[in-house]
């Protein structure tokens, strides 16, 4: 028998060993392991640092709805913060009546999905770029909509209740520590189940339709049926994270889902890498870190008291460092960090061989 | 009766005549050939017969059953499957992948058993994977199976082309120039899988220009030229057709 801890390489001997995620026993015991990291680590942070992981994660799930419909089935979606809004608005109203957040998770999800599905409706029949100008639609209607709606207080702030689960309140001190706890299990759920859909058909679907919807015909799948689960999906994990963020900002204001939202979710998909799953969450991981530490930086800037003409240059450095790393990229890497993330992966599943 | 039965089907596009009054039919286990000149319509045939295009006038039966109207994949899943003349393959994928994706109308199982992956879903993935590993060692594809197909040299993946449309396990099989672009021996090497799907029961449909493999292999040939069928017939026969002579070689002046 050989030692399964020392392997390297490919040790299957059956279609049924095949299909499983992890190619050896140390890629499986390093997630786990890391997962086990995740659980403790906010214990050794402080508040506002438990908040920024907060919104990673939260992003993470939304960025991985977009990277299905957009990554994986080639759907380009500019309205993803308008799914979020939909999941969000709806936790709005369902929250404060009492349910409990457990379930108004999978509920925002829900409605969302049904709208997602609605926005996927043009996919059936416009392709790439008019189908971003579809969604993007979407995006407008929603603001718009919402902004003339009194039941959503005109996109002003509606306040969300603390959540409690079985007796364990919410309360001001550990907010950000239950949230982190609910999102980092929701994206886990959620990550799981998708990356169980990539082995089977419904994956395999989404990529067809992506590189060939003529030859995915042929082969008996409906396209357009496909198309537009890939939208309700994508939308789904979307109104999921809206509800999370609902309730991570304890207030639900159009200003969080308006279309610059949607713009840095595709950013981060694509800075992570689009269609690939780890890239779902590198990227929201690099983007928020990028942007808390050019907070910081502007702020020591400020400090210094530098400013050029009585304009704030510290302030400008945000966006541009954005704008800048998206560009540089797309130049440069436009397979994002997911394609570094696989060459550090093969090095150490090689290691100490070369190749 | 006849598996595939085209009765003056008529397929235009503005103004001009792909297909006009294109009949044909094709008896169970037969090997059928189309030729016919450069925009003769052969693959306009191929497409309407598939679904992809819908004809203006005529009928399309399929063991009976009308198809004109269907849509590619409700084509596919009465047992008509077709491998393209472009390589219409899905280049992200692997050739494994590639063929399981054919097994799409196999895997029967829902959502939610694929979100967790039990059960049912992970039964049926390795059954299919078993019909798929089949089709790779008769299609001699092993080295290839892990494989992205975008990666892969034009002889193996018009193989594969032809491996996928197996996988659908048709009735009847649609071949659109198999051969074309291909070396002399990767061509011996299809004409070889070709025969061998017939011998297993399988109809095909070829479309080919290399008229020495249509001669060779074939029950009989259909020749198009303009839209129309010009002759048909047993090989021998075709080739004696004055009509044909003229397409292909020119009208003596």
């Amino acid at each position: 028998m050989r030692n399964p801890w020392a392997q390297t390489g490919n040790y299957r001997t059956s279609y049924r060993q095949d299909t499983s995620i992890f190619a050896t026993h140390r890629e499986l015991v390093s997630l786990l392991l890391f997962l086990g990291f995740l659980l403790v680590l906010p214990q050794f942070l402080s508040r506002t640092q438990v908040f920024i992981l907060d919104l990673i994660l939260v992003y993470s799930v939304a960025v991985l709805g977009l990277n299905i419909t957009t990554g994986y089935a080639g759907l380009i979606n500019i309205g993803q913060a308008a799914f979020m809004g939909v999941g969000a608005y709806t936790a709005a109203l369902l929250a404060p009546q009492g349910l409990p957040f457990w379930l108004v998770i999978p509920l925002g999800g829900l409605v969302a999905a049904f709208f997602g599905f609605l926005v996927g409706i043009p996919s059936l029949r416009v392709k790439h770029l008019y189908l971003a100008m579809a969604t993007l639609a979407f995006q407008v209607v929603f603001e718009w909509a919402v902004g003339h709606m009194p039941l959503l207080k005109q996109g002003g702030a509606m306040d969300m209740p603390r959540a409690s689960f079985f007796g364990y309140e919410a309360g001001f001190r550990n907010h950000f520590h239950f949230w982190y706890y609910a999102s980092l299990f929701t994206l886990v759920l959620l990550a799981l189940f998708f990356r169980n859909l990539l082995r089977t058909r419904y994956g395999r679907a989404l990529v067809a339709v992506r590189d060939n919807d003529r030859a995915a015909d042929a082969m008996g799948m409906d396209p357009g049926r496909t198309k537009l689960f890939a939208f309700a999906l994508g939308a789904f994990y979307a109104g999921v994270a809206g509800v999370l963020y609902a309730y991570l900002s304890r207030a639900v204001v159009i200003e969080d889902y308006v279309f610059a939202h949607s713009v840095k979710y595709l950013a981060m998909a694509i800075v992570g890498g689009l269609g690939t799953l780890v890239g779902s969450f590198l990227g929201p991981l690099f983007l928020v870190l990028l942007d808390v530490n050019m907070e910081s930086l502007s702020n020591l800037i400020k400090a210094l008291g530098f400013s050029v003409a009585g304009v704030d240059v510290a302030s400008a450095l945000r966006p541009l460092a954005f704008g800048l790393i998206i560009v540089l990229f797309l130049m440069f890497e436009p397979r994002g960090l997911y394609n570094w993330w696989r060459l550090v992966r093969s090095y150490f599943r090689t290691w100490p061989f070369k190749y | 009766m006849s598996q595939l039965r085209v009765e003056s089907v008529t397929l235009t596009f503005g103004g001009v005549a792909a297909l006009s009054a294109v009949s044909l039919r094709v008896e169970r286990g037969e090997l059928v050939s189309v030729i016919g000149p450069n925009g003769a319509g052969k693959t306009s045939l191929l497409n309407v017969v598939s679904g992809f295009y819908h004809p203006q006038r005529g009928h399309i039966f399929f063991e009976g059953q009308e198809i004109t109207r269907a849509s590619p994949h409700e084509i596919t899943k009465r047992g008509i499957a077709r491998a393209f003349q472009n390589i219409e393959l899905f280049s992200g994928l692997t050739v494994l992948e590639n063929l399981l994706l054919a097994r799409h109308t196999y895997l029967a199982y829902g959502l939610a058993q694929a979100g967790v992956f039990y059960g049912k879903a992970l039964g049926k993935e390795v059954e299919n994977r078993r019909a798929v590993e089949e089709i790779i060692d008769f299609m001699e594809l092993e080295p290839y199976r892990k494989a992205l197909v975008g990666n892969l040299p034009y002889g193996v993946r018009k193989r594969v082309e032809v491996a996928r449309a197996l996988a659908l396990s048709p009735k009847l099989l649609l071949l659109d120039e198999p051969m074309a672009g291909m070396t002399l021996e990767e061509k011996e090497d299809m004409v070889r899988f070709i025969l061998e799907i017939r011998a297993q029961g399988t109809t095909v449909v070829l479309i080919e220009h290399d008229l020495g493999v249509v001669m060779d292999i074939s029950d009989r040939v259909y020749v198009l030229d303009f839209g129309q069928v010009i002759a048909e017939g047993p090989p021998e026969e075709v080739a004696q057709n004055r009509r044909v002579q003229e397409a292909y070689l020119g009208v003596e002046a």
